[in-house]
């Protein structure tokens, strides 16, 4: 068993995080999900604010830092999976800044009132990003333990050429 | 390992061309056979035959007496290793060897065991993690070797695996699949056109030419003993030296000059007698002094040894011309006049091109 348990750290030796990886790259298509379905409603001018600008600038350093994420942790780079989970957090964070807002307000469009984000709209972007932060943070997760989990068997490996 | 027997197989393409003549060849477990031969001679192809990338005609191939012939290459266990490596350039070295058995969907820990292991043989732990293009040339042929044999296959298949390699590199890779073979004990079957790497490698030769097989021996017997003119011709370097001559009384008759016949050659050739047939004489038996007077053209200074060409019997004649490797450091002119003398003489039957030897 300990044999077994030490080859599957010797592994990762030549093997890639592709868990970790592959969440990352998950993570942003839930992302891109969530953008592109949070603007689907005409709400006339309600958007047009120094938000909206905001929003698509942290989409694309979202989706840069995310995607630089995938690369570090497949090569168990502790420092790229706490990056990771502090993006996954800020993918939860979100969810009260855009869609929680604009769920709550509502325009006058033709005379007449409505919600700027209907429940069906907000459930789903609301999903988008729970999923996009789920993959992140399990990524993290897995990314810090098998980088540590390698960096000790390296260490030892080391230990005992020494 | 295995033991693999090639019973008359021919090969004819679609187009009614045929590469392959009655091939026929029992490689012991855990012999090195080299298959050798010009281009075109048919040996790459037999070897994809063997390997299953080929049809067989006719013909049947067994493998530990098991009939193969129509089994599919996936099936054969065999693994081949060929010249432009096939390596897949976006995989690491690790992945590269363990890529075969991860198809397998073998245990991943058992393919850890076996990339390692085969690592360690080829002194490849240290690039393991490298791309292909990272590599030289001789180390992505060792990854090659190395993707083989992980597989642990019942037969090793190499297509001219050092074509592409430089000389030194070619040296340093030749040897290292001799000892590949000694460590592994394994059968293989290897293909080259290169006559020194038949030479160092097999524990028997095959050389074919056209299709057809001209000889099969170890590689002293295809040195000493060519069967004809074709493999005499093919096998050393520089290559050997052809004169015609007539069989007379106690000697040999040339254009412009003799050879004296020793006891065992004048009976080898008394069924000659009067007859025209051909004088083979390796450069590295010509030696200095003696009655054959030679006009030297080129002197080349190889170190140990000094290759001289010229032509002998006063005839500056492309069926006249000699080139001898005499041992020591020669400074000969052009124009020089030297006197040479041969020590060992093979003989071929002018029409059928075959060995004339004592009895037959």
């Amino acid at each position: 068993m300990n044999e077994e348990r030490e080859i599957r750290l010797d592994r990762m030796r030549y093997t890639k995080n592709t868990l970790s990886s592959g969440l990352a790259l998950l993570a942003i298509l839930f992302n891109v999900m969530f953008f592109i379905s949070i603007y689907e409603s005409d709400v006339g001018t309600y958007y047009y604010n120094i938000l909206v600008g905001a929003s698509i600038l942290y989409n694309l350093i979202f989706m840069l830092a995310a995607f630089l994420c995938s690369e570090g942790v497949k090569n168990y780079k502790l420092g790229y999976a706490w990056l990771m989970a502090a993006l996954g957090v800020g993918q939860i964070a979100r969810i009260f800044i855009y869609p929680m807002r604009a769920h709550a307000d509502v325009v006058t469009i033709q005379e007449k009132t409505v919600s700027v984000m209907s429940d069906g709209q907000f459930a789903r972007v609301t999903v988008y990003l729970l999923l996009s932060a789920a993959c992140l943070l399990a990524g993290a997760v897995v990314g810090v333990i098998r980088g540590r989990a390698l960096a000790a068997h390296i260490a030892s490996l080391d230990g005992r050429a020494a | 390992m295995a033991q693999l027997n090639i019973q008359h197989i021919d090969k004819v393409y679609d187009n009614q061309v045929q590469a392959v003549f009655d091939f026929n060849l029992d490689v012991a477990d855990g012999e090195l056979i080299v298959l050798v031969g010009p281009s075109g001679c048919g040996k790459s192809t037999t070897l994809r035959m063997i390997a299953g990338l080929e049809d067989i005609t006719a013909g049947r191939l067994l493998l530990d007496g098991a009939d193969i012939t129509q089994t599919p290459a996936k099936d054969r266990d065999m693994a081949m290793v060929f010249q432009n490596y096939a390596l897949y350039g976006h995989m690491t070295v690790y992945e590269n060897m363990a890529f075969s058995l991860t198809l397998r969907k073998e245990n991943p820990n058992v393919i850890h065991k076996k990339v390692l292991a085969a690592a360690e043989i080829l002194g490849l732990t240290s690039q393991l993690n490298k791309k292909p293009a990272q590599l030289s040339g001789g180390q992505r042929q060792r990854v090659a070797m190395g993707r083989s044999i992980v597989r642990n296959p019942r037969v090793f298949l190499f297509d001219e695996p050092l074509s592409n390699l430089d000389a030194k590199l070619r040296g340093a890779t030749r040897r290292e699949i001799l000892l590949l073979h000694k460590r592994l004990g394994a059968t293989m079957l290897y293909v080259t056109h290169d006559q020194t790497e038949a030479l160092t490698l097999a524990d028997r030769i095959v050389c074919m030419s056209m299709g057809h097989v001209q000889q099969v021996g170890t590689p002293l017997e295809l040195y000493d003993s060519p069967a004809n003119r074709f493999v005499a011709g093919f096998i050393g370097l520089p290559p050997m030296n052809f004169f015609d001559v007539t069989v007379r009384e106690g000697e040999l008759e040339g254009k412009g000059f003799r050879v004296p016949l020793g006891e065992a050659e004048r009976a080898a050739l008394a069924p000659y007698a009067g007859r025209e047939i051909e004088l083979g004489v390796r450069p590295e038996n010509v030696q200095e002094g003696g009655e054959i007077g030679m006009k030297v053209f080129s002197n080349e200074n190889l170190g140990m040894n000094t290759l001289v060409h010229g032509h002998i019997g006063g005839r500056n004649t492309p069926e006249n011309k000699l080139s001898a490797k005499l041992r020591g450091w020669y400074d000969f002119k052009e124009g020089d006049e030297v006197k040479m003398a041969f020590n060992r003489c093979h003989f071929f039957d002018k029409e059928t091109g075959n060995a004339i030897r004592k009895g037959e």
